[in-house]
């Protein structure tokens, strides 16, 4: 993928790149998803349903859908990525279009939304490219990608995400004390399947601490971690397959 | 005296036949009832549990919900950078 074939614009509150397709196509893709779920915007559902308290209420298919990805979340991380940050996904209940919840029990799914709208945008794409937002990314072929704290890595397939402390300070919540986590890695890099399954399996390495590898790698996820001391360490997964070529050689 | 032999055991003979097909009722009864308990799908067998996938298929599918993409070592300049934003 050449650099100069690359396009950037600002949408969601970040830096977009786009390389392979319309980067308007893109943007008309990533809109719908700020107008849902901004919490900058008072008008956004997601703000009108915080706002709410009522006990039930009927919401739009584009949030039911991200809702439902993030409580399937919250259960694959056994509640490390939790939609409410203080640990109350349980009392959520979803069916259909239907919401159920404690009323006052808040929402915040940008843990799941910019990867969701980043996996949608890259469909748009007319060939191999891809589509960055705020650095988490979904690839259609083989594309070069920068690290956090020097180096580069080729992603074949699927998405790559970073989640940490480096750019916005302390913004991912501990559920289960919900204070800001206060783990010993600045930034982690984790690739997946989709960029949904790259960033909730960055989150959950960076705030399971030095855990973190070891739980990523037990599911075959490469995991790349960088510590607050600027050590670099990357999981058995993401070892493997970073020098599988160097190996064969 | 031998008409009233006659009738006695004419009377015999009609009340082992009754008493025959009466047990013969209760056995095909009984032996129909059991079948049915056992092999007709509509009776209970036991006792009814919910309906849901056992805790430790839970966990599997909890444990591969995420999935791992595809990476190789980098060949090429990149073209873009993964971060935090």
């Amino acid at each position: 993928m050449s650099v100069q074939a690359v396009e950037r614009f600002r949408a969601m509150g970040c830096d977009v790149a786009v390389a392979g397709g319309d980067p308007v196509s893109v943007a008309a893709v990533l809109e719908p998803w700020e107008e849902t779920f901004s919490l900058f915007r008072p008008e956004s559902e997601l703000s009108r349903v915080n706002r709410s308290q009522a006990r039930v209420l009927r919401v739009s298919p584009r949030f039911a859908r991200a809702l439902r990805v993030a409580l399937e979340v919250a259960g694959s991380t056994e509640g490390l990525v939790d939609p409410t940050l203080c640990g109350r996904w349980p009392e959520l209940v979803l069916s259909g279009r239907m919401l159920a919840r404690t009323p006052g029990l808040t929402l915040d799914l940008n843990g799941v939304v910019k990867a969701l709208a980043v996996d949608e945008a890259v469909r748009t794409l007319e060939g191999p490219g891809f589509v960055s937002v705020g650095g988490d990314l979904a690839v259609q072929g083989p594309v070069d990608v920068a690290l956090p704290a020097n180096g580069a890595i080729r992603v074949v397939a699927g998405g790559l995400a970073t989640s940490g402390t480096a750019s916005r300070g302390e913004h991912l919540v501990d559920p289960t004390n919900g204070r800001p986590s206060g783990s010993c890695w600045e930034q982690v890099t984790a690739s997946g399947a989709t960029c949904i399954d790259a960033d909730i399996a960055a989150k959950a390495g960076f705030l399971l601490g030095e855990r973190g590898p070891e739980w990523l790698d037990e599911r075959g996820i490469p995991g790349r971690f960088v510590g607050v001391d600027g050590e670099i360490v990357e999981n058995d997964a993401w070892a493997g397959a970073a020098r599988a070529v160097q190996a064969c050689t | 005296m031998a008409d009233s032999s006659r009738i006695e055991r004419a009377r015999r003979r009609a009340r082992t036949a009754k008493t025959a097909v009466g047990a013969l009722t209760v056995v095909v009864f009984g032996v129909a009832f059991a079948g049915a308990k056992i092999h007709a799908p509509g009776h209970a067998k036991g006792k009814a549990k919910p309906l849901g996938a056992p805790a430790s298929f839970e966990r599997t599918v909890r444990h591969s919900a995420l999935q791992s993409g595809e990476i190789a070592p980098a060949v090429q300049p990149p073209a873009v950078a993964s971060s935090t934003s």
